[in-house]
C-alpha cells in the first residue's frame, strides 16, 4: 500500500509558505529559525500549500502555524498529535506537520505522543524545545534542567529533565533526530529527512527563548554542538548507541565542558506506517460490489 | 387496543444467560412478526450480581418497557427476592424447582395474591438429564416458549445461528436440553395461566437493532469516515458494532488512547473534511468539553455521542439516567454554539444520528446526541431504512473545491465569510484552493487572530446567527401529541418531557386520554437550543406544565425556566434517579394525583 504525499510539479520559493501575518514571537526568538527552515524544507520538498496541514497546540511556539501559508489547525494546548492523528486517518495524501512546545508535547500532552509513535502514523512531530513554558511566562518544562527558575520555582528546578530523544525511540518512533534554531542548513536538512522518512518522525529543535530562559542561549549552545552522524560517525540504525548519544546532553548539565549532540539518532523504515495498515484493512475489505453494500449491512439485521 | 400484549421477563445471577434468553425471546417474537420492545439491566461486573432481560411483545406498536411483566422467570434465590413485590393477581412464575434451585417460594403467601406458580427444575435437569448446567437458561426459555407457545423452532433456529461456530455438538447439547425442557413442561405442569402468543402475523420488512446498534447504522447511513473512541459502558458498543461493517464504506474505527485525543481526532478529520464522529459517556464528555470548544470556536462540524449512565463521576455505570443534559449543552467554557438531539427510542437513534451529521454539516459546529444506558439496551423491531432517502436528503458541507473560483474570487474567499446566515465557505486541505488556518483564538474573516472590541462582537454574532433559528429551520425536531384536542382548546395539562422518558410518557398519555383528561404534549429532540416557541405554546395549552424527567435536578425543567418565557410557578418537576427508567403508571399516577389535588383545592 504505497501511499504519495500530493506533490507540486515545480519549486515554490520559500517565502511563498509564508503568511501575510506579522508574527508576535520577540525579536530574537529561536522559533524564527525554525519558520526559515520549514519555508525552505517545503519548498525543496515541493510541498503544495493547498495540501499541507500544520498541527498546533498552544503556546509561544505553537503560534507557527498563523504565520504560514499552509493549511494550519491551531488547537487546544497538548491537543496537537490527536489532531494531526485524526488528520492522517482523514487524508493520508496530505502531508501533516506537528509544530509545538516541550511543554505541550511532553507535559500535557504527554499520553498521546507515544501512542501515535508506536503507531508510527506517518507524519513530522517538530518540539520547538526552549526547555521551559514560555507564553505563560516562564514555568519549567518537562525538559527543563534541574536548577532552572522558573516562576513557580524561584529556588530552582527540583525536577530531572526529561529526555524525549530516548523517549521517542522507546516510543517507537521510526526517526528520531534533533537539531538547532541557531543552524537553519542543518535544520532544514533534517526536516526534508524528516518529511522523506515514511512514518513517524520526531524532531527536537533547540530553539532558545532569550526573553526568558537565560540558561539555554544562543550562546550556551554555541561550540556545543556535535554533529553525531558527520562528526562522530554515527549510524543511526544503530538503536543503541542512539540511545547512548541521547544521554550525553542531560549529563551535561551547565558542565563548561558539555557536547550536545545535533543529527539523526535513529531511523528505521522497516515499519509499516499505520496509514498503509489502515489502507490495506480498506483494501482487503473493500466491498466487491458497492452499490449492495448497504442492503449487505442491513441483511444481518433482519428478522 | 392491542389484542396481545406480553412481557417474559428472565432475571438472575449476571453471565448465568439471563441477558441471552432475553435476547433470544426477543428475536423470536419479532419472527413472529410481534412488535418487540426489550428492557435489560445488569451491573458493571463482568459476572455476578443481579442481572434482568425482559421482552414486551405485541401486535400493536410498544411504547414503553411496560409497568410490570405478566411472567418471571427466576433462575436465582436473588431474582426471586427483587421480583417478588412486583408479583401480583395473575402472574406467573416460573422458578428453579421444586427440587435443585437455591431457594423455595413463599407458596402460602403468593397463592393468596393469586400469583399463578410453575417449578421448572431448571438446574436439576441441566446438571442430571442434559449432563452440562451450563444449558440451564436454555432450559428456562424452552419452557417458556412451550408454556406460551412460541414456536420451539424459532428458538432452535436462534442456536444454531449463536453456536453454528461452535460446532454441532453445542448445538446438540442446546437441543437435548430443549428436549428436555419440552419433556417436563408436558409431563409436569398443568397450564392454567392466560398467557399465549397467536399464531405468526403477517411478516414486515423490519430489521431488529439495539438502541446503540442503531447509531452506529445512523452513523454509516451518514457517511462517517473517521470513528474515535476510548471505551466506556455503556457506549462502546456504538463502535463495535461499527467496527465490523466501517471498513466496507471506506471509514476507519480508531481506538484512541483517551476521550480527550478522541474528540482532538475527530476535529483533526473533519478539518480535513471528512465526517468523524466520537462516542463516550458522561465522565468522557467531562474530558471532551474544551475540544468541543474547539471545534466550536472554528467551525468544525463533528457528531459526539453521549450515552448517559448515572453520575457524577463513576456513579453507575450499566444504570440508567438522564442528567448530562447541562454538561451536554452548557458544559465547557465562553459561549460556544453547540447543538443537543435527544432520541426517544432506536428508531429516533437511527434517525437522529443522520440528523446530527446533517445539523453538524449544515451549521458547522459540534453537534451531541444524548442518549441513555436503557436505550442503548433497548431492541426495537423498526422498519428497515431507506438508504436512498437517506443519502439524498444528507446534507453536504460547503467546501470551495479548487477550479471552482475565479481568482478574484478567490482574494475575496474566507473561511470565516460573515453571512447573513452566519454560515461561511468551508476550506480544506487537499481540496481547496485557499489554505487557512483554524485557530481557537478569536479571529476575523480570514482567520487571524484578532480582538479588537468590534471584530469580537462581529464574530460572536456571526457565530451565534448560525443557530439563531435552529428551531424555525427544523420543526420536524419538534414532536406535538396533542390526541383529541383541537385548535384553542384547552388542555387539563401538557406534559413536556425528553429522551427515553418521553416513549414511557407516551404510553401514560394514551391511558390518560382513555380515561378522559386531556392531555397536551411536546417531546423535543432538538433539546439545546432549547425550542421555545413550541415549548411556550405548548405550555400555554393549560394551567400545568408537567416534566418528567430521570434525574434528581431537573435538566429539562430548569431550561425550560432559563430559555422560554413559560411562567415558572406552572413547571411542577418530577424527578426519579434510581438508576431505572420510568415507568408508563408512575407518569398515569402523577398526572392523576396533580390534577386530583387541583379539582380538592
Ligand atoms: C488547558 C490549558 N492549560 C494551560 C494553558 C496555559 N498555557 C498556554 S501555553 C502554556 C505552556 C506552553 O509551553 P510550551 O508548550 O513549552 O510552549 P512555549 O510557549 O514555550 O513555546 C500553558 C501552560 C492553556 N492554554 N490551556
Ligand atoms: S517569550 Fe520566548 S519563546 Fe516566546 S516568543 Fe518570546 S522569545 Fe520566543
Amino acid at each position: 500500500m504505497d501511499i504519495q504525499y500530493v506533490r507540486l510539479e515545480e519549486k515554490l520559493p520559500p517565502r511563498e509558505y509564508k503568511s501575510s501575518l506579522e508574527s508576535t514571537w520577540c525579536p530574537g526568538c529561536g522559533d524564527f529559525g525554525v519558520v526559515t527552515a520549514l519555508t525552505r524544507a517545503f519548498s525543496d520538498e515541493k510541498l503544495d500549500p493547498t495540501a499541507l496541514s500544520l498541527v498546533s497546540g498552544i503556546g509561544c511556539s505553537s503560534r507557527l502555524p498563523l504565520w504560514m501559508n499552509a493549511f494550519g489547525l491551531h488547537s487546544c494546548h497538548g491537543r496537537a498529535v490527536p489532531a494531526a492523528v485524526g488528520a492522517r486517518l482523514a487524508k493520508p495524501e496530505v502531508p501533516v506537520i506537528v509544530t509545538a512546545g516541550d511543554g505541550d508535547l511532553f507535559s500535557i500532552g504527554m499520553e498521546h505522543f507515544p501512542h501515535a509513535a508506536r503507531r508510527n502514523f506517518d507524519m513530522v512531530v517538530i518540539s520547538m524545545d526552549n526547555r521551559m513554558y514560555a507564553l505563560t511566562k516562564n514555568q519549567v518544562s518537562p525538559t527543563s534542567r534541574t536548577g532552572y527558575k522558573g516562576s513557580l520555582t524561584p529556588y530552582g528546578n527540583l525536577d530531572n529533565p526529561f529526555n524525549v530523544i530516548n523517549f521517542a525511540i522507546a516510543s517507537g518512533a521510526t526517526f528520531v533526530a534533533q537539531t538547532y534554531a541557531g543552524n537553519p542548513k542543518h535544520m532544514t536538512e533534517i526536516i526534508e529527512a524528516a518529511i522523506e522518512h515514511k512514518g513517524f518522525a520526531f524532531v527536537n529543535i533547540l530553539s532558545p527563548c532569550p526573553t526568558y530562559n537565560k540558561l539555554d542561549t544562543f550562546k550556551f549552545y554555541k561550540g556545543r554542538l556535535v554533529d553525531i552522524n558527520k562528526e562522530l560517525g554515527h549510524d543511526p540504525s544503530d538503536k543503541q548507541k542512539a540511545m547512548e548519544l541521547a544521554e550525553h546532553d542531560y549529563d551535561a548539565d551547565y558542565n563548561p565542558d558539555a557536547k550536545v549532540p545535533i543529527g539523526i539518532f535513529y531511523k528505521t523504515e522497516e515499519i509499516p506506517t499505520f496509514e498503509e495498515k489502515v489502507e490495506a484493512l480498506k483494501e482487503k475489505y473493500k466491498p466487491e460490489n458497492p452499490e449492495t453494500v448497504w442492503d449487505d449491512i442491513l441483511s444481518n439485521y433482519k428478522v | 387496543m392491542a389484542s396481545f400484549d406480553l412481557t417474559v421477563k428472565y432475571a438472575g445471577e449476571g453471565g448465568e444467560g439471563v441477558i441471552s434468553s432475553g435476547d433470544f425471546t426477543m428475536k423470536a417474537a419479532a419472527k413472529m412478526g410481534y412488535e418487540v420492545v426489550t428492557f435489560k439491566s445488569f451491573p458493571a461486573e463482568i459476572k455476578g450480581g443481579y442481572a434482568l432481560s425482559q421482552v414486551r411483545m405485541s401486535d400493536e406498536k410498544i411504547l414503553s418497557q411496560g409497568d410490570g411483566f405478566d411472567i418471571l422467570v427466576a433462575f436465582n434465590g436473588e431474582a426471586y427476592e427483587v421480583n417478588k413485590p412486583l408479583l401480583r393477581e395473575g402472574t406467573v412464575l416460573i422458578w428453579d424447582g421444586p427440587e435443585g434451585g437455591d431457594f423455595e417460594p413463599e407458596f402460602e403467601e403468593l397463592e393468596k395474591k393469586g400469583v399463578i406458580m410453575y417449578a421448572v427444575p431448571m438446574s436439576q435437569l441441566a446438571k442430571k438429564e442434559v449432563g452440562a448446567y451450563i444449558t440451564k437458561n436454555v432450559i428456562a426459555m424452552a419452557a417458556t416458549f412451550e408454556l406460551i407457545g412460541m414456536p420451539i423452532e424459532l428458538l432452535k433456529e436462534e442456536i444454531v445461528a449463536k453456536f453454528s461456530k461452535k460446532g454441532q455438538e453445542v448445538i446438540d447439547l442446546n437441543f437435548k436440553a430443549i428436549e428436555v425442557a419440552q419433556k417436563y413442561v408436558k409431563e409436569n405442569i398443568k397450564k392454567v395461566d392466560p398467557y399465549k402468543v397467536p399464531g405468526p402475523l403477517p411478516k414486515k420488512d423490519v430489521i431488529i437493532v439495539e438502541g446503540n446498534e442503531a447509531i452506529a447504522l445512523g452513523a454509516l447511513a451518514a457517511g462517517v469516515k473517521v470513528y474515535a473512541a476510548y471505551p466506556i459502558t455503556p457506549a462502546t458498543t456504538v463502535g463495535n458494532y461499527l467496527a465490523p461493517h466501517i471498513l466496507k464504506t471506506g471509514g476507519y474505527v480508531y481506538q484512541a488512547e483517551d476521550e480527550i485525543s478522541s474528540m482532538a481526532i475527530v476535529i483533526g478529520a473533519s478539518f480535513s473534511g471528512v465526517k468523524a464522529m466520537t462516542a463516550t459517556s458522561g465522565p468522557g464528555i467531562s474530558l471532551m468539553q474544551e475540544l468541543i470548544g474547539l471545534a466550536s470556536m472554528t467551525e468544525i462540524p463533528a457528531v459526539i455521542v453521549d450515552v448517559q449512565r448515572g453520575g457524577p463521576s463513576t456513579g453507575m455505570p450499566t444504570k440508567h439516567d438522564q442528567a448530562d443534559l447541562f454538561a451536554a449543552a452548557l458544559g465547557g467554557h465562553g459561549d460556544d454554539q453547540r447543538v443537543v438531539l435527544a432520541p426517544t427510542n432506536v428508531e429516533e437513534n437511527f434517525y437522529l444520528t443522520v440528523e446530527a451529521f446533517n445539523l453538524s454539516e449544515r451549521y458547522q459546529l459540534p453537534v451531541l446526541l444524548l442518549t441513555d444506558a436503557s436505550l442503548s439496551l433497548r431492541a426495537e423491531a423498526i422498519p428497515t431504512p431507506d438508504i436512498n432517502k437517506i443519502k439524498e436528503n444528507l446534507i453536504e458541507r460547503p467546501i470551495v473545491r479548487k477550479g471552482e473560483v475565479s481568482p478574484e474570487e478567490l482574494e475575496n474567499l474566507f473561511r470565516y465569510k460573515i453571512t447573513d446566515t452566519g454560515i461561511s465557505p468551508f476550506l480544506a486541505p487537499g481540496e481547496s484552493p485557499k489554505p487557512y488556518t483554524a485557530t481557537g483564538l478569536e479571529h476575523g474573516e480570514n482567520s487571524y487572530p484578532r480582538t479588537t472590541p468590534k471584530e469580537r462582537t462581529e464574530m460572536m454574532d456571526k457565530r451565534f446567527r448560525k443557530i439563531k433559528n435552529i428551531e424555525d429551520e427544523n420543526p420536524h425536531l419538534v414532536e406535538w401529541d396533542l390526541g383529541d384536542l383541537q385548535e384553542g382548546e384547552k388542555a387539563d395539562i401538557t406534559i413536556i418531557t425528553w429522551g427515553l422518558t418521553a416513549s414511557i410518557a407516551k404510553e401514560a398519555i394514551q391511558r390518560l386520554r382513555n380515561k378522559g383528561i386531556k392531555v397536551a404534549a411536546l417531546y423535543p429532540k432538538l433539546i439545546y437550543p432549547l425550542p421555545a416557541k413550541a415549548v411556550e405554546k405548548a405550555a400555554s395549552m393549560s394551567d400545568i406544565v408537567l416534566v418528567p424527567e430521570a434525574n434528581y435536578m431537573g435538566h429539562l425543567a430548569k431550561f425550560i425556566r432559563m430559555f422560554s418565557s413559560v411562567p415558572a410557578e406552572k413547571i411542577v418537576q418530577y424527578n426519579i434517579y434510581r438508576g431505572e427508567p420510568f415507568i408508563p403508571k408512575e407518569i398515569e399516577e402523577k398526572v392523576e394525583e396533580i390534577l386530583g389535588k387541583k379539582v380538592q383545592a
